[in-house]
């Protein structure tokens, strides 16, 4: 095997990750066609086969230089022809977030979810402008559009556990039994523990690069973290008495043919 | 210390800082909610157990009004007949006796439709829209006033038994309350659908009431919270002079 396939291949992170991919798929085939087509299960798979794939898009540029060479011309970049920056600027910093930011809506009360909405639409508008005014290049670490979409995510938690602590439906449940909890938490930790490191990357990068890297270990480890959240919910028709089911999720799934779990006292 | 290396610093302890912040703040999350989820069950025990005291009145109540309807029955209906019967009886006339035996045959019909009445089955067998209808006509036939129902094809057979005694006993009152205070000629109910939700609406054209005025008793407010209990919602429209509106709107 070529030395330069292994070394940008052959890592711990992206070794687990393509085995979670793996798993994802085979939990997500074996879901019945109508939960196939339920957000509560697609939308996560979505986000696990969309970094796996970005992930080993990435790991591809190493192994082929001419192809990140190329990319970087096509995106303006003649400069450093060795930066992937843009890979993860698109990938993680961009779609993610907003992929994130949908699956926080999925969990919120009704009325919380048009908040989401207009997070969304704000930090498209926000990464249209700093990219094309040419504040931040695709092609170079984008601080300032990681900051606005980590704050989101920030708010779009803290809606969340709002809603955990004040709405009847989730105060009947055991939250360490909610897969939406343990998915908000990880969401949570990823972007408070990768903010500073996210934000001064490229000072970091020409100054620090080893420090960097291991900084870069707590990125992976909860990229890991997720992803494997990501398997579990996909796979959670499985594992029947492991979680509890989702208040916001019973109502989606049957708007028309079961009601919201009432609380109201059985009268 | 030189600057670059405050720089590190300053970059590990916030990551740290963000990452205890984040911890603390998960495990305070969990925390408060059990401490709620806590006080919401005692909350919703409060609810259960008033309910339950709510529905264990009424249906006190209504076994009381049946025992004074039993007993009232036994003695001026029951009672005359039996009376009857002993005297024609007595009589030597062939034709006499048979009348007797005619009516104690009465007797016996009365006290078998009058035994229904010691228990709540009734409640069962019985709609709402026919329990109106019973309580209605009971009304004409004293002739105080004249009265109308309009039930289209709403049966309201959705109603478990408890939800249908506590409406029972609501509808009762206010047609009660009508007749003692308002003194109306015509008396309205309507069952309807709006909105998907089954809405009763008793109307009268008597004397009215200033709503905005606390009255003595606590027949709007026991209404009220009834009608709260099982779900339901109680509106009231009326003023002096202008008669009563009310709305009982159902849980769905």
């Amino acid at each position: 095997m070529d030395s330069r396939f292994v070394e940008a291949f052959v890592n711990w992170y992206l070794i687990l990750i393509d085995i979670l991919l793996v798993l994802g798929i085979i939990y997500f085939l074996k879901l019945p066609k109508e939960k196939r087509a339920n957000s509560f299960y697609w939308l996560p798979f979505l986000i696990l086969s969309f970094t796996v794939f970005y992930e080993n898009l990435g790991a591809y540029t190493l192994y082929d230089f001419e192809f990140r060479k190329a990319a970087n011309a096509f995106l303006g970049n003649t400069e450093n022809p060795r930066f992937n920056i843009w890979i993860f600027n698109i990938g993680n910093k961009h779609i993610s977030t907003i992929l994130f930011l949908f699956l926080i809506k999925s969990w919120l009360e009704p009325y919380k979810k048009k908040y989401v909405n207009w997070m969304i639409i704000t930090f498209f508008i926000v990464i249209l402008i700093l990219q094309f005014s040419g504040i931040e290049p695709v092609y170079l670490n984008q601080p300032l559009i990681f900051t606005v979409g980590a704050n989101l995510i920030l708010l779009g938690s803290g809606f969340y556990f709002i809603g955990l602590m004040t709405n009847e439906q989730y105060l009947s449940v055991n939250p360490l039994r909610l897969l939406s909890f343990w998915q908000m938490t990880f969401i949570l930790f990823t972007y408070s523990l990768t903010y500073i490191s996210s934000a001064s990357l490229m000072y970091l990068y020409t100054n620090y690069p080893q420090l960097l890297a291991s900084l870069l270990k707590i990125d992976w480890v909860m990229g890991v973290l997720n992803l494997a959240i990501l398997v579990l919910t996909v796979a959670s028709p499985r594992f029947p008495h492991l979680f509890e089911r989702e208040p916001y999720f019973e109502f989606k799934q049957s708007k028309n043919t079961e009601k919201v779990p009432d609380l109201s006292p059985q009268i | 210390m030189n600057p670059t290396e405050d720089q590190i610093y300053v970059i590990i302890f916030s990551t740290l800082f963000l990452g205890g912040l984040m911890s603390t703040f998960v495990v305070a999350m969990v925390f408060i909610h059990r401490q709620r989820q806590a006080q919401n069950k005692q909350r919703l025990e409060q609810i259960k157990s008033e309910h339950e005291k709510t529905l264990l009145n009424i249906e006190n109540e209504i076994q009381q009004e049946t025992l004074t309807h039993v007993g009232r029955e036994l003695h001026d209906n029951i009672g005359q007949l039996l009376s009857l019967a002993k005297l024609y009886l007595g009589s030597s006339k062939a034709e006499k006796q048979a009348e007797g035996r005619e009516t104690i045959n009465q007797v016996i019909t009365e006290v078998r439709a009058l035994s229904k009445n010691l228990n709540l089955d009734w409640v069962e067998s019985l709609t709402i829209p026919e329990f109106i209808e019973q309580q209605l006509e009971k009304i004409a036939s004293t002739g105080h006033c004249k009265v109308e129902l309009e039930k289209g094809d709403v049966s309201l057979n959705f109603l478990p038994k408890d939800h249908k005694l506590v409406l029972i006993r609501v509808v009762q009152e206010i047609l009660n309350n009508a007749i003692k205070h308002a003194t109306p000629d015509f008396i309205k109910v309507q069952i309807y659908l709006q909105n998907e939700r089954h809405i009763i609406e008793i109307k009268d054209d008597g004397k009215g009431f200033d709503t905005t005025v606390a009255s003595d008793g606590s027949g709007m407010y026991n209404l009220k919270k009834r009608m709260e209990t099982i779900g339901g919602e109680f509106q009231i429209t009326s003023s002096v002079g202008n008669g009563t509106l009310i709305h009982l709107l159902l849980p769905n």
